[in-house]
């Protein structure tokens, strides 16, 4: 019996424009690597950030762990890395410990206060992450690829149950993209952490995810990567030959 | 004059004293609105401070007595600032001149319209480093503590939502009610400390120390450490130096700390290498 | 929903602001008197006693305001303008109203310095601090002139006159009445003078110190007094700390047991000063301005003075006679 992780059911989000997302139902067990995938402005960011209480829904209901995502509280089970990371502060004046330390707030009470303990954990979450000797620079002084593990530990540190990546790899170069993704996929399969990872690079879902969850404001396909390959309607969808190249290098 | 005859003064102890916490606490208060990009609060407080204590005066309400009005209205007031960069989607310092405007404008409505008063409100309203009593130094002792303990508790929490907000809340963050302790504990030095100390001092401890710290630290904590170190030097030297060219003693603590952010800016271009500093 | 709200609130202060300045105005156009605006005080007092019920007399500055720092506003402008006369001090109390004065049109309306012919005292001089000297710049914005002439009685009764001259080329028609009113007035004055003058001849200390701004060097002048202020000429500069100290040390040299504050300014810095040397705090008129109770029960110049007299005789240890 496998354990529920999320819970979607018609889900619904607007903006003042209109539906953003409509009427999509998924759910995702524990252990998937889901990749989320659509053209731009299909909502894929904004179903995760529903998934995490970041915005509000509209209609339908999302829930973590069974627990409905506006009012969750076990945010120790859950790891985030977000998409605007060019919105952070580039002076802005912490150390990657001290950002890295940050993760770790969702495990504790008021007042949140770190111990020599957590910081050891800190430390062996960079070094698992192969960062550890940037550790005291300032978060603001780091390469796009540096900034973006020193982000992925501060989602990793509390050893989350479910890690939710939105375009991770925007801001790195193919080499590096293509190491961070063997890492979560590492990640995923050695610790049985439940990934959803948004991208638009649906090459990557073929190699490493799972599952897959074809987004354009409505859910138009969420199931295996197989079932995916062999669906006469992605292939009506996507054209043949694209569809052949995802499956190719699967 | 030697440093022993200034001492002996007991008015420049009270200044020394109350003068060093209340640079502690803006200063530290400050590093955290500087990255808020709220840096302009403290102004925006002061001009609700002062419509707020017109309405006080119309009760007849003086000085001490004039804070049972003013301080709710300037909590409210930080709350609103709040709720217009939230809601209303309006960056910091849009919200902070909204506030203010209203705060000054209510004030000079009912001075006008009240017929004056019975003494001058500027003068009323705002306090000098040198004539602090020894009551205020308790107050000062107090406030200090207030907002050093609150900090203190909620220090990785305001560190959390200063770094970035959506992270924060995903950390269990209560973003919404830190914001509102962030707030409301300014709220409650500029009112305090206005009385004590004037407003050009606060509104210059809250920015100028955090701005310089910003250029020099290697980490959130130096930051902090770095802010109050100014903040606290500035006033000391200020005083004395003060005392020493005979000027006016707030206007030489903001002057001194204008040069500290001055060496603060040299240090960073001939310290910190080029390429560590991101082009961005 | 809550900014709609602030909207209507502000739009219907704004309403009311405009409703009432009209009615106002209107007031203003129904009545036939010569209508006076005066900028202090004093110029106000003497004004509206020489007028009798013969002229409308108003004071720009609002009940309670610090005079130095005072600049019209729009409307203030707008008064002085559609006035018959308008009175102020000299060019160093209120040196923006020559510019102002430049702009509106002087056919209908006639102008009185009240200071001319008043002579002049420069205050850094009368100062003599052992370290006070350029510590407030005040002789850069008012010429180095006390601009305080009305707290020497015998300037203030050239002020009257000058005043009267202003209601006399105005209002032809009143003359014999403001000449009356202003005679009396005069005697006042003169009779105010005298009994300072008894009053303050024999003081256990002549020294006179003030924890306010350069105020009563004419006062002082007149009967004889030593006097120092904690600040200079205008009360928006700020003092240094080495003035204050040096205030504790003439407080204690000089062996006095008050130290005089200003009536409309936060005593703060006075009782500052008074508590580090151990002397008590009396207040002091300097009337520039007029706090809003006193002002509405009608309060005159000369009242000030004499509650001015009690207050310098406790401080100074005078026997009255
Ligand atoms: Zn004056």
């Amino acid at each position: 019996m496998p354990v529920e992780v999320v819970r979607a059911e018609q889900l619904a989000c607007s903006y003042r424009e209109g539906y953003v997302l409509e009427d999509v139902s998924f759910t995702v067990n524990a252990g998937d690597y889901v990749g989320i995938v659509g053209p731009n402005g299909s909502g894929k960011s904004t179903l995760v950030q529903a998934l995490l209480g970041l915005v509000p829904i509209s209609s339908g209901s999302a829930r973590l762990f069974g627990s409905l995502c506006n009012g969750f509280s076990q945010w120790g089970r859950v790891g985030y890395l977000p998409q605007s990371l060019h919105l952070l502060n580039p002076v802005f004046p912490a150390t990657v410990a001290e950002i890295v330390g940050l993760g770790l707030l969702s495990l504790k009470r008021f007042p949140r206060r770190l111990t020599r303990h957590d910081r050891e954990k800190v430390d062996t979450t960079l070094g698992d992450l192969g960062i550890y000797d940037i550790k005291a620079k300032l978060i603001g002084e780091l390469s796009g690829g540096q900034q973006q593990r020193a982000l992925l530990a501060r989602a990793l540190v509390n050893d989350p149950e479910l890690l939710i990546l939105d375009e991770p790899t925007a801001a790195l170069d193919p080499e590096t993209r293509e190491r961070f993704y063997r890492m979560i996929g590492d990640i995923n399969r050695s610790r049985g952490v439940t990934v959803l990872l948004v991208t638009h690079d649906t090459g990557v879902i073929g190699q490493h995810a799972s599952k897959m969850l074809y987004l354009d404001k409505r859910m138009l396909f969420f199931g295996s990567f197989d079932d995916f390959c062999h669906s006469p309607e992605m292939s009506s969808l996507f054209g043949e030959h694209s569809q052949h190249l995802m499956c190719h290098r699967h | 004059m030697n440093l022993i005859e200034i001492l002996s003064y007991s008015f420049i102890q009270r200044a020394l004293l109350a003068g060093i916490l209340i640079a502690v606490l803006c200063s530290v208060l400050g590093v955290f609105l500087v990255l808020r990009r709220l840096s302009l609060i403290g102004d925006g407080l002061a001009h609700v401070t002062f419509g707020s204590t017109a309405i006080a005066l119309a009760f007849k309400l003086y000085s001490a007595a004039s804070l049972l009005v003013s301080l709710p209205v300037v909590l409210l007031a930080s709350l609103g600032i709040l709720k217009l960069t939230e809601k209303a989607r309006l960056s910091g310092d849009a919200a902070i001149g909204i506030v203010s405007a209203v705060g000054i404008s209510a004030g000079i409505m009912l001075a006008s319209v009240g017929g004056g008063y019975n003494v001058d409100l500027l003068s009323y309203l705002f306090g000098n480093i040198l004539s602090i009593s020894p009551e205020e130094v308790l107050v000062a002792a107090g406030l200090f503590c207030v907002v050093m303990v609150l900090l203190g508790l909620f220090f990785n929490d305001l560190l959390a939502i200063t770094f970035n907000e959506e992270l924060a809340r995903v950390s269990g963050v209560r973003t919404k009610r830190i914001n509102a302790v962030l707030v409301m504990l300014t709220a409650l030095s500029v009112v305090l400390a206005m009385k004590l100390v004037g407003i050009m001092l606060i509104s210059s401890l809250l920015i100028l120390p955090a701005v310089s710290a910003l250029q020099l630290a290697r980490s959130f904590k130096t930051c902090i450490m770095l802010a109050a170190l100014q903040g606290v030097c500035s006033v000391i030297t200020g005083i004395f130096v003060s005392f020493l060219t005979n000027l006016p003693t707030s206007a030489t603590i903001v002057f001194i700390n204008l040069l500290f952010f001055g060496v603060s800016c040299a240090v960073r271009r001939l310290l910190i290498p080029r390429s560590a500093i991101p082009s961005r | 929903m809550k900014r709609s709200m602030l909207f209507v609130v502000m739009s219907i202060m704004a309403i009311a602001v405009i409703v009432l300045a009209g009615c106002k105005r209107r007031d203003q156009g129904a009545s036939a008197k010569l209508q006076v605006v005066t900028t202090l005080f004093p110029l106000y007092d003497f004004a509206r006693t020489i007028a009798g019920d013969q002229a409308e007399v108003t004071m720009l500055l609002p009940p309670g305001m610090e005079p130095h720092g005072f600049e019209p506003k729009p409307n203030d402008i707008i008064r002085i303008s559609q006035a018959g006369l308008f009175i102020y001090t000299n060019r160093y109390m209120e040196p923006w109203a020559e510019t102002i004065l430049k702009g509106i049109d002087r056919q209908r309306l006639k102008v009185v310095d009240a200071g001319q012919g008043v002579r002049y005292v420069k205050a850094s001089a009368e100062e003599g601090l052992e370290d006070g000297h350029g510590s407030h710049d005040a002789e850069g914005n008012a010429g180095g002139m006390d601009p305080h002439i009305w707290l020497d009685f015998a300037n203030a009764g050239v002020m009257v006159n000058n005043i009267l001259a202003g209601f006399v080329a105005s209002d032809p028609a009143h003359a014999p009445m403001y000449r009356a009113n202003a005679t009396t007035l005069l005697a006042r004055l003169a009779d105010l003078d005298q009994r300072y003058r008894e009053g303050l001849s024999s003081c256990g200390t002549r020294i006179f110190l003030h924890g306010g701004h350069y105020t009563f060097g004419y006062l002082a002048r007149r009967y004889g007094l030593e006097y120092h202020s904690l600040s200079g000429i205008s009360s928006e500069s700020e003092p240094s700390a080495a003035r204050m100290a040096a205030m504790v040390r003439e407080i204690r040299s000089s062996g006095v047991r008050y130290l005089f504050a200003e009536e409309l300014l936060s005593p703060r810095l006075t009782e500052t000063l008074a508590n580090e040397a151990g002397v008590s705090v009396l207040k002091l008129y300097g009337a520039h301005n007029l706090g809003k109770d006193d002002f509405e029960r009608g309060v005159g110049f000369i009242d000030l003075m004499e509650r001015n007299l009690k207050n310098l005789q406790k401080g100074l240890a005078c026997r009255s006679k």
